[in-house]
């Protein structure tokens, strides 16, 4: 299956990112209600001595490999926007967080199952966007 | 969630037997110390015995969160480290960034009120509401950098670790505690008190997450404020260069500490243009919208501008290089910069006036010398040679005689962190003579006292017009009133001075904005006069201990001689110094807006209210 959608994207700019944390922080608190960078579907990956950080954020692949290899077939690409959601349907057997080349998608533990990004759907733009302190997320069309 | 989660839980963790136990804080004491540096005091007060000493198992050991603190406010990843100080005897209290604080908060523990003395070195683990003392002779001797990097690569990389370095095992009187490469609990000694306690580490992993009452409001308010903060001018500088954009006011003012305070100006090459040549990139703490913290090109973080006059100027070392070189090293050590640059820089001036010689100390001080400097620090951290007596800090004054306090800079025991030399700003010394914690700016800098505002800005600041003649000794206890209090707030709430109304900026978040935070993070109403009172009470509260440790009052409330008796010697501020009758006409009126007596010392109703306050917890 090859798509060929136009699809607006989250883009990082791991230079631009100061390790706050305040994407994953927003992004808990849009889909779980509670302050927890954890269950943010975006995560920072930073080592202060390594002397790196960057943003771990779902790319919505054309060829989702999450997808292929959910054994209950709750995630699913939606045909028109191109973005990628689990369902509740989850059993949280973790398939997908193996298979993910960026690590992006998540795991939940207290609820047992995967969480990944659904892009804000029901938001004007991503919340991880809005709330970066630099700029360092952007939401944008681009040609790959 | 399971359940609603209580607003503070606090571990009570006894090393010497091995317990821990969860105690509540019910919310009439929260609504009255809020949270943070409040209610460590609050419970400072209730666990120490008087007297105490503090490298002893009776010394009590506090990490509290904020009310605030992990929340999505912004730069709300701040806790608060408090002990009795082994450096001056007085309160032991240290406000740290990074990530720790938060953390806990993920795991359900709001504060951890440490006590006794583990058998051998022992580190604490946290996981979502569990503790864990567990053997840490796998790390006790590492480096802060070493200890962190090994807990991540043996836990996990998500696991948050602050931890002491050599120098806290050591019990160097002012070792800090350390999260990261940089963030430091850095004054007043509290990394010696970890290091009495056996204590290598706190390392925590937090999945529960905090419940925040309105997710919405609170991404809406973060927004809002984010916008506001970064429309400040002050705020787009630190974010570029961080705090050593001080550096040259100072300078050209001829008021930053150099050689020991003898001299007040120097080189330009420790200014902002050029640290920030040895910086790769830019960082920020939990949640923060500022990202003051430097990644340097010498494999650490920093220099803040505290540590480039400390490490730099007051010990004479001009080569920008060299200077952060030093301050990795102390970073990695684990020593408080404040302290180090203060101690060695007065070594440098007792070898000079002839209390130490080349025989005593081991070798010759002289200011300028990197290479004697830097196997000081090594010295002071190991306890080897000069470095073993200087390690006890301001207590040596009793082994070199009274008079060599006077060029000590230092006030309560605590040598000044700030490296502005305040002879010129009455405001500041003002600030700093009565600083809870010793000779310190984050207790109450007065800083838009620099700023010449006008008669109407400063009424709606402060309450009343403020001279803005910043070398005038008029009205500033009214300024150094007001900023001691809201600092206690924002204090309490886990917040980073950097954004809070009246420290760089006489814009900034102010207790309106603290209410509104609160309000949605928590449910919690305050008015502005509760957040008030509170960082009142907390102000009390301190006085209160430190009276009852080491009977501090008026006279303690004071300055080096050097800072009344010898004037300023260069540029504008030249000639500047502190008149001691004015000082004291500043100090009548300071006391007399704290409701305390002419003798600095608490009406005895509000020393009963606290005692109450006290009982009022199991």
């Amino acid at each position: 299956m090859k798509l060929t959608l136009k699809q607006k994207q989250i883009y990082s700019r791991p230079d631009l990112c100061i390790g706050c944390r305040i994407c994953a922080n927003a992004c808990a608190l849009v889909h779980e209600g509670e302050a927890n960078p954890r269950l943010g579907r975006i995560n920072i990956r930073q080592n202060l001595f390594e002397r790196y950080e960057y943003q771990e954020l779902c790319r919505h692949c054309d060829d989702p490999p999450c997808l292929d290899a959910c054994m209950v077939g709750c995630i699913e690409k939606d045909q028109e926007t191109g973005i990628v959601t689990n369902d509740d349907r989850c059993v949280g057997c973790w398939m997908c967080v193996m298979v993910c080349p960026y690590g992006s998608m998540k795991r939940n533990l207290k609820e047992q199952v995967a969480v990944k990004c659904d892009q804000c759907r029901d938001r004007n733009r991503p919340v991880c966007v809005e709330v970066c302190p630099t700029g360092a997320l952007v939401f944008e069309e681009r040609e790959d | 969630m399971e359940g609603k989660k209580a607003l503070c839980v606090n571990a009570v963790i006894n090393l010497s037997d091995s317990t821990v136990d969860l105690v509540e804080t019910p919310e009439n004491i929260i609504r009255k110390f809020i949270g943070g540096r409040g209610l460590n005091m609050y419970y400072l007060y209730k666990y120490l015995k008087p007297q105490a000493d503090p490298l002893s198992p009776d010394n009590v050991l506090i990490l509290g969160t904020g009310l605030l603190t992990g929340t999505l406010s912004p730069n709300s990843g701040r806790h608060n480290v408090t002990c009795k100080s082994p450096e001056s005897g007085i309160i032991g209290d240290a406000n740290i960034g990074g990530f720790l604080g938060p953390e806990m908060r993920f795991a359900g523990i709001d504060r951890l009120i440490i006590l006794g003395k583990a058998e051998k070195p022992v580190y604490l683990y946290i996981e979502d509401g569990n503790i864990e003392i567990r053997d840490a002779k796998d790390y006790w001797g590492l480096l802060c950098s070493e200890t962190e990097a090994r807990f991540k690569y043996n836990l996990g990389s998500d696991v948050e670790v602050q931890s002491i370095g050599p120098a806290g095992e050591n019990l160097v009187r002012f070792a800090c505690t350390r999260y990261g490469a940089k963030n430091a609990a850095g004054r007043t000694g509290t990394g010696a008190v970890w290091g009495s306690k056996n204590l290598k580490a706190v390392v925590v992993r937090g999945t529960r997450g905090l419940p925040v009452e309105d997710p919405q409001g609170m991404i809406d308010k973060y927004i809002e404020l984010r916008d506001y903060l970064q429309e400040s001018k002050v705020i787009k500088v630190l974010g570029r260069v961080g705090t050593p954009l001080l550096y040259d006011v100072s300078n050209y003012l001829g008021a930053i500490r150099t050689h020991n305070s003898q001299q007040t100006v120097f080189f330009d090459s420790l200014n902002a243009e050029e640290v920030h040549k040895h910086v790769d990139k830019m960082l920020g703490c939990y949640g923060c919208v500022v990202h003051c913290r430097h990644r340097n090109t010498h494999g650490g973080e920093g220099p803040e501008y505290t540590t480039e006059v400390l490490l730099g100027a007051n010990i004479g070392v001009a080569d920008t290089g060299r200077m952060i070189d030093l301050n990795n090293i102390v970073n990695d050590l684990g020593l408080d910069v404040s302290s180090t640059g203060t101690y060695i820089a007065w070594a440098i001036e007792l070898f000079e006036k002839g209390y130490l010689t080349e025989e005593s100390a081991g070798r010759i001080l002289r200011f300028g010398d990197y290479n004697m400097a830097r196997q000081l620090i090594f010295d002071i951290a190991y306890r080897r040679g000069l470095g073993d007596i200087l390690a006890e800090g301001s207590k040596l004054v009793e082994k070199f005689g009274p008079e060599t306090a006077d060029f000590l800079i230092a006030i309560k025991g605590l040598p000044q962190s700030d490296p502005h030399d305040v002879r010129y700003l009455k405001g500041f010394a003002l600030g700093i003579a009565t600083s809870s914690r010793g000779a310190d700016h984050l207790r109450s800098r007065p800083t838009l006292e620099i700023l010449d505002l006008p008669a109407s800005l400063t009424t709606q600041i402060y309450g009343e017009p403020v001279d803005p003649n910043p070398t005038s000794y008029q009205s500033k206890s009214r300024v150094v009133y007001f900023s001691e209090t809201i600092y206690a707030v924002v204090d309490c709430m886990g917040i980073c001075k950097f954004i809070c109304h009246g420290f760089n900026s006489p814009r900034n978040l102010n207790y309106d904005h603290f209410r509104e935070l609160t309000k949605l993070a928590t449910g919690l109403d305050f008015s502005k006069e509760d957040l008030h009172n509170a960082g009142r009470l907390v102000i009390d509260q301190e006085r209160l201990i430190n009276y009852r440790e080491k009977g501090i009052t008026r006279k303690d409330d004071t300055l080096p001689a050097r800072y009344f008796d010898e004037p300023m010697p260069s540029a504008r501020a030249k000639g500047s110094h502190i008149n001691r009758e004015q000082f004291e006409m500043m100090l009548d009126e300071y006391y007399e807006l704290c409701g305390w007596d002419q003798e600095g010392i608490l009406p005895r109703e509000r020393i009963d209210q606290l005692d109450q306050l006290k009982d009022l917890t199991e």
